[in-house]
């Protein structure tokens, strides 16, 4: 098979066919932010984080879904990725509760890690954030949505992985939301102990219920910038 | 029809214009028929504005809140309508006459601000029009 030759920041580096930017781009050791990508999950493209400068192209594109093609020139930290890539952190966190002070997975938190990276610094945006009550009347799994990101990854979790198919999308635009059958709080009929989704999701929206009292895991993450 | 995943949006749709909403039961049917999740078959139903898991009165207005609406001012023909029958977007009247719901783009924006009744698109809108209109639908 044909090697694909690309040029990445600069440097030619060469890959095969069905390669995504990112793959070439990881491959070479360079590091692309990601956040509703996983290895193990189909790619979807949906938290734009890792968007690259594809020359000719139009617009940014996401580097996780996008084949490399004969002669891509790719720019992956150039400032116009950079900025869009602060900004698009930034519209996450504008309609993500500010309670990380509380929230078991602050310092765990992806959406935090890559924000505290890209050193997005203070909120500039203020929205009106979507509030949802906690459902915790499963003994299994408890989903805070107001955390959620829509990053799609215990959807996607469920079902090609776990192959159950619990979750969906529904509703549109800022309302869009993670919901069981006719967006009923999750409970033991639909949701098993298959503990599949949990640790794919990169926010404290799903978590094992039952932590009161017990101490945050890992080291404070500060957002400078 | 066949039963293949891909035809959930024309099933949902003819069911719409059958029963003028979709309930519970028909989505839980058809996604036993088409093998998907009850959670994908809502989605696709909450999605589209032109799709109602509600039940809905005999006339149901749909006023546009895309962009060039709104530069037209649809905030006030959204006023408008709610305070001449007297229900929020979202609501219907309790004699069932009106629902009244906020829609994307309706392909109307060359007479905007507009609004859908049932299948009739009324454009160009001020209050005393819409008022001549309502009437004709009491």
């Amino acid at each position: 098979m044909d090697k694909i030759i690309v040029t990445i920041n600069g440097t030619k580096v060469s890959g095969s066919e069905g390669m995504t930017i990112l793959d070439a781009a990881r491959e070479n050791g360079i590091d692309i932010p990601t956040l509703c990508y996983r290895l193990e999950l189909s790619p979807i493209g949906a938290c734009r984080i890792c968007v690259v400068e594809v020359e000719s192209s139009r617009t940014l594109v996401g580097s996780c879904h996008t084949p490399i093609t004969q002669g891509m020139v790719i720019h992956t930290h150039s400032p116009k990725v950079i900025e869009t890539r602060k900004a698009i952190v930034e519209l996450l966190l504008a309609s993500h509760p500010d309670s990380c002070l509380v929230c078991d997975k602050a310092n765990l938190c992806e959406l935090r890690m890559i924000a505290a990276d890209l050193e997005v610094g203070l909120p500039r945006f203020r929205l009106q954030k979507n509030y949802y009550p906690i459902e915790d009347v499963s003994p299994y799994i408890v989903r805070d949505l107001s955390k959620c990101v829509l990053c799609r990854r215990c959807v996607r979790a469920c079902s090609e992985i776990a192959e159950q198919n619990v979750f969906g999308i529904a509703y549109r635009g800022f309302d869009s939301k993670v919901v069981v059958d006719f967006d009923q709080p999750i409970d033991q009929n639909v949701c098993q102990d298959c503990n599949v989704c949990i640790p794919f999701c990169p926010t404290g929206a799903l978590s094992k219920p039952g932590r009161i009292g017990k101490e945050k895991e890992g080291k404070p993450l500060i957002i400078t910038g | 029809m066949g039963k293949s995943k891909e035809n959930l949006l024309i099933l949902l749709q003819e069911a719409q214009n059958k029963s003028g909403y979709l309930s519970q039961e028909l989505m839980v049917e058809l996604a036993k028929s088409l093998n998907v999740s009850l959670s994908d078959v809502y989605g696709v139903a909450t999605f589209y504005s032109f799709l109602s898991a509600k039940p809905q009165a005999r006339n149901v207005i749909r006023i546009c809140k895309s962009v060039p609406c709104y530069l037209k001012n649809s905030q006030m023909i959204i006023e408008t309508v709610g305070n001449k029958i007297g229900i929020k977007p979202g609501e219907t009247t309790p004699d069932d006459k009106f629902s009244f719901q906020l829609t994307n783009c309706i392909g109307a924006c060359d007479k905007a601000p507009a609004m859908m009744i049932n299948h009739e698109v009324y454009g160009d809108l001020n209050p005393n029009k819409i008022a001549k209109i309502l009437k004709s639908y009491l």
